[in-house]
Parts: structure tokens; C-alpha cells; sequence
């Protein structure tokens, strides 16, 4: 077939007013119109605070998308001119890993014991882990936290955030590492626990390498949570030294006094690239642990 | 074996118990961490705050919740007859009702185009890029796009006056200031970021369709448009289902956004049930947060009512 279409192609490459219409593909053309302006749409912004974060005063301070002048110098003022800063990023960070970790952890050895374990009533801790979906306790709750802490004597306590921050997104988290558990046959388990493994080791030596994308995922998840979170420690703290770096980014009166504009696009930057360069490293994972069940949940 | 069987008797009541209480210590330690969380931090919390919403309890007059006065459904007939309650439970309906369609809607037009791609780099070029705002913690996403709709510095008005010249200076719109343009502001935002992970979703549900089924309903002549309705929506309705109800308990129930952008201004729509809550129990007066956690639960009993009913309607129709 190939030897025998060859010649041909050739020929008609050599006739070249070519007798057929070139079919333009509209479908092709419209599908990849729409997603490269989704594209388009979702980079714009964050082109657009990345160059605020590197024009001149001047250009910072008119609408102008493209700068006359760049100046790279907003990253540096960033770190001084709020001199609480270098404590609100450390106050974040902080805050952000104990998250990650502890809830990933409680969520992995949860997850283990809704799925492969005989756990009794398990049926209702996964019903109220759903209901509690459907209630906004954030919210409501946000009272009640209040007076837990202030019992605890943590009002006012970067440390003391951790432990309401926990539940962030541990009911998420929980219904992940569920649906990642839930692809890993039974029957692996069960041969282990015959050759006379306790439950914690089949958990650590064969679960945990076969349940590494959703643990990603999971650590993602808790990582978005914690770092942007708003509310809770808005709510909690009150001395700026005590603050995250979104609580001081949200109460900035952006454009004025020591928030130039530059600075706080500078900020910016700084406060959703750890994330972003975290998603790009270990995107493979999160993709397929995504697929892997995480959905399903 | 055999010995065995035959010392077999019907289970003694100490033997069941025995056996259910060394499952019980196998197994729930590996649960308690999780729940010592969850119950601590989200389900007493909620639950304490139903018991503070039938007191009079007052931050700055009372020293706890237990020192207030029991006084019934007081503060619920009260709340009920507030304007700003009824405004705020009214205004977070709007809202759900304008951000809901797109949220579910524009996800499922991009996945399928996505699943069309044939190029696997590009599909997942498309993927990667899609999903970055949901590497962005929400609160700073309305930071960013407060900036975006400002008329000083935002590029959205920029072009539209400046490059377009569909608006003049002074009859440029306010995106967040004017009551008429600030839900669907929030919502644009809103789909904004949520676009890419809500079409993850779908792909997941798009990718357990067999190839086979769109192969055999073109050999037997089915238009485009038709196999799109009967084979590619028939499946991922559960998927829709699924989002629309998770994406209702969130946007009614929304205060970040709402904060954010619009303050603790009372004259704007974003003053919804969450917001006033807020005010009322951390800043306003004696902090009323009797009065707060009556607001809190009226919109929690609103919201959840709202969720079983959905339920209810869709499970009717499958």
C-alpha cells in the first residue's frame, strides 16, 4: 500500500493546482479557538500581577498593561518596607506543613481503616464524614471555635491555629485517601494479614507505596487550604506579628502609604508561587492520582 | 479440625462483647486521630453553637455562654423579622442561583472539548494549564481579582475604555461597587477559578465512557448533537448531580468573597446571612453572639433543606 500510494502523492504534489478543496477542519478549529482563549483567560491575570510586580512607580500607578520602564526592585522593598513580613511568611509556612502534615496523616490512617479494615460502625462515621459536607460549620461554627480557643488560651496564637485549621480539609481528605484505598484489592491485604503482619505494617510496607498519588493529592489539597486560609485566622488573631501572610495581603490598603502597588503585586507573587512550583513538580502525580480515585470520592 | 468443631458452642454474650471490643481497639485507633479533629473543631463546634443561639449571650456583658440567659427562640423570631437577615438569606440565593449554571456548565463544555483532543501533550498542556487557579488559595484569588476590577489600576477597564472605547471614564463600570454588577463579577471570578478542577471531574467521568459506544452509534448514522445528548450527558448526569449539590452547600454559605470584596458594608448585596453573622458576633455592639449563632443555624436549617430536596428531586428522576 505504502509503495504503491507513494508515487502517486509525489505526482500530485508536482500537478500543483491541486484538483480536491482543502477541507478546512471547523471542528478542529473551534475546539482548539475555545480552549486556547480559556487559556488565554486563566493566564491573563497572572501575566497581568506578575508584570505589575516589575513596573517602574510611574507605570505602576496608570492602567497601562505594558510598562515604559521595568523595575525589579519591588521584590527586595517587599521583604523591608512591611517589616512584620518576614514573620507572617514564617507564620504561614508554619502554619502550612503542620497542616499538611497532620491532616494527611490523620486522613491516610482514616481512609485505611474505612476501607481495609473491619472497622465497627464505620458505615456511620463515613454518613455524618458526608452530612458534614452539607453544613456550612465554618460558618456557624466559627462562634463556637472562637470560644474553644479562647478556653485553650490560644486566641492570638499563630500555633494555637493549627489545630482548628486541621479540619480545613479533612473530611476531603479522608473521602480521597477512601476512594484511593478502594482501587487497592482486598484480597492484598487479607494474604498479607495470613502470613501474620499486623495491620500497621500492611499499611506501611504495601499500602502506602500503592497509595502515594492520592497521598499527593492530599497533601495538595491541605497545602491550598492552609496557605490562602482567611477566615479562621482573621477571626482568631489579632497582632499583625501573629498574622499570615493572606491576612496582611487582605487587610492592605492596596495602593497606599508602604502598600505601593508594585509591592504588593511583588507580594503577590511570592505568596502563590511556593504553590504553583509545588503543582508543577509534582503534577504527574497529582494527575494520576486524581484519576486513580480521587474523584470518585 | 475436628476437635475443634466439635467444641463449637452457640456464642456466649461474654464472648461477642469480648470479640467486638478487641476489634474495636484494632481498629479505632487508626480513626480517633482523624476524629478527635473532626469532632473537636467541626462537629461540637456547630452543635455548641446551637446551644448559644438560645441564649442571650453577649461577648463583651457575659463571661461565658453558661453566665446568659436561657431564652428560648427568642433570637430566632427575632432574626426572622430582620431585614438584613431576610436580605442576606435572599441576596446568598442570588448569588447561588447566578454562580451555580456556569460553575456546572462551562466545565463540562471544556472537558469534552479537552477529551476530544487527540495530541496527548497538548491534552494535557490544556489540563496543567487549566487546573493553575486551583493551585490558588481562594482568598488570594479575590485579592487578585479586586485588583482586576478596580477602575484605578484594574486591566479589565483598561481595556474596555482605553483600547476598545466601549466606556468613557466617567460611565465605566464599577464591577464590585454597583449592586447591579457585583454577583456576576464574583461569579465570573468564581468560574474563573474553579473552571479547570470542575473539569477534572468530568474528564474523570468522560474517560470511563467506552470508545465503542460513539463508534457504533456513528455506524448506525446518529448525529453528532445526538450522541453529545444521549451517550456523552447521560453519563456524566451523575457527575452533574453530584456538583451541583456539593457547589450549592458551598456558594450559599460563602463569607470570604463576600468580606473581601465588599467589606462590612450594609447598603451591598454581598452583605448576605454570613457576613452579618460575622459582624454581629465579632465586631458590632455587645457582640450579640446569641443572636449571631441564631443567624448561623437559620441559614444552615435554609441550606440544608435546600440540599435535601435536591437529593430528593434527583433522585426521583434516575
Amino acid at each position: 500500500m505504502a509503495t504503491r500510494a507513494e508515487p502517486e502523492r509525489i505526482a500530485a504534489t508536482r500537478r500543483r493546482p491541486a484538483p480536491r478543496r482543502v477541507r478546512i477542519p471547523w471542528g478542529s478549529v473551534v475546539k482548539h479557538g475555545i480552549l486556547l482563549s480559556c487559556c488565554a483567560v486563566i493566564l491573563f491575570p497572572l501575566f497581568w500581577v506578575f508584570l505589575l510586580s516589575i513596573k517602574s512607580l510611574p507605570d505602576a500607578y496608570t492602567n497601562h498593561i505594558w510598562p515604559n520602564d521595568f523595575d525589579f526592585s519591588s521584590y527586595g522593598t517587599a521583604l523591608t518596607a512591611i517589616d512584620t513580613l518576614p514573620q507572617n511568611i514564617r507564620n504561614s509556612v508554619v502554619l502550612t506543613l503542620a497542616t499538611m502534615l497532620i491532616t494527611t496523616t490523620v486522613a491516610v490512617l482514616a481512609g485505611y481503616a474505612l476501607v481495609h479494615l473491619r472497622t465497627p460502625g464505620k458505615r456511620i462515621v463515613l454518613a455524618i464524614l458526608v452530612a458534614s459536607l452539607f453544613v456550612p460549620s465554618r460558618v456557624t461554627g466559627l462562634i463556637s471555635i472562637w470560644e474553644i480557643q479562647d478556653r485553650l488560651g490560644l486566641i492570638n496564637s499563630t500555633w494555637g491555629l493549627i489545630l482548628p485549621y486541621q479540619t480545613l480539609a479533612l473530611a476531603v481528605s479522608i473521602f480521597i485517601m477512601r476512594g484511593v484505598f478502594e482501587t487497592i484489592p482486598r484480597e492484598l491485604a487479607e494474604s498479607a494479614r495470613v502470613d501474620g503482619a499486623s495491620s500497621f505494617m500492611i499499611l506501611r510496607r504495601i499500602m502506602l507505596p500503592l497509595v502515594r498519588n492520592g497521598v499527593i493529592v492530599v497533601l495538595i489539597t491541605n497545602f491550598i487550604a492552609a496557605w490562602g486560609e482567611w477566615l479562621l485566622a482573621n477571626t482568631l488573631t489579632n497582632d499583625q506579628e501573629q498574622r499570615t501572610l493572606t491576612v496582611v495581603m487582605a487587610s492592605a490598603n492596596a495602593g497606599f502609604g508602604q502598600w505601593l502597588w508594585p509591592t504588593m503585586a511583588a507580594m503577590y507573587v511570592v505568596a502563590i508561587l511556593p504553590g504553583l512550583i509545588a503543582f508543577i513538580l509534582v503534577q504527574r502525580w497529582y494527575m494520576r492520582g486524581l484519576q486513580e480515585g480521587a474523584l470518585k470520592g | 479440625m475436628a476437635s475443634r468443631a466439635a467444641t463449637v458452642r452457640p456464642p456466649s454474650s461474654f464472648h461477642t462483647i469480648w470479640r467486638s471490643t478487641t476489634r474495636f481497639a484494632r481498629t479505632w485507633p487508626y480513626l480517633i486521630p482523624a476524629l478527635v479533629f473532626f469532632v473537636g473543631w467541626q462537629l461540637w463546634p456547630i452543635i455548641r453553637a446551637l446551644w448559644i443561639s438560645f441564649t442571650n449571650f453577649s461577648f463583651l456583658l457575659d463571661d461565658s455562654p453558661e453566665s446568659a440567659k436561657w431564652i428560648g427562640f427568642e433570637n430566632y423570631v427575632n432574626a426572622l423579622q430582620d431585614p438584613l437577615v431576610r436580605d442576606g438569606l435572599l441576596n446568598a440565593a442570588i448569588f447561588t442561583a447566578i454562580f451555580l449554571p456556569g460553575m456546572v456548565f462551562l466545565p463540562m463544555v471544556t472537558a469534552v472539548l479537552v477529551d476530544r483532543v487527540r495530541n496527548q501533550k497538548l491534552a494535557t498542556t490544556y489540563r496543567l494549564i487549566l487546573l493553575i487557579p486551583a493551585m490558588i488559595p481562594g482568598p488570594l484569588i479575590f485579592i487578585l481579582w479586586v485588583w482586576m476590577y478596580s477602575n484605578g489600576i484594574g486591566p479589565i477597564n483598561y481595556v474596555l475604555v482605553d483600547v476598545l472605547g466601549v466606556y468613557d471614564l466617567a460611565n465605566q463600570p464599577t464591577w464590585l461597587g454597583s449592586t447591579n454588577t457585583t454577583f456576576v463579577s464574583l461569579a465570573l471570578m468564581e468560574w474563573w477559578w474553579g473552571l479547570g478542577f470542575h473539569t477534572m471531574f468530568y474528564l474523570a467521568g468522560l474517560s470511563t465512557i467506552p470508545k465503542e459506544l460513539y463508534e457504533s452509534a456513528r455506524v448506525d448514522g446518529a448525529s453528532e448533537w445526538r450522541i453529545f445528548w444521549k451517550i456523552t450527558f447521560a453519563r456524566l448526569r451523575p457527575i452533574l448531580l453530584v456538583l451541583v449539590v456539593l457547589r450549592f452547600g458551598t456558594a450559599y454559605a460563602l463569607i470570604d468573597e463576600y468580606i473581601l470584596t465588599g467589606g462590612f458594608d450594609r447598603s451591598k448585596p454581598t452583605y448576605t446571612w454570613t457576613v452579618y453573622m460575622w459582624d454581629t458576633a465579632f465586631q458590632v455592639g455587645d457582640q450579640n453572639r446569641g443572636y449571631a449563632a441564631a443567624i448561623g443555624w437559620i441559614g444552615t436549617v435554609g441550606m440544608l433543606a435546600v440540599v435535601l430536596w435536591l437529593f430528593y428531586a434527583f433522585r426521583n428522576r434516575d
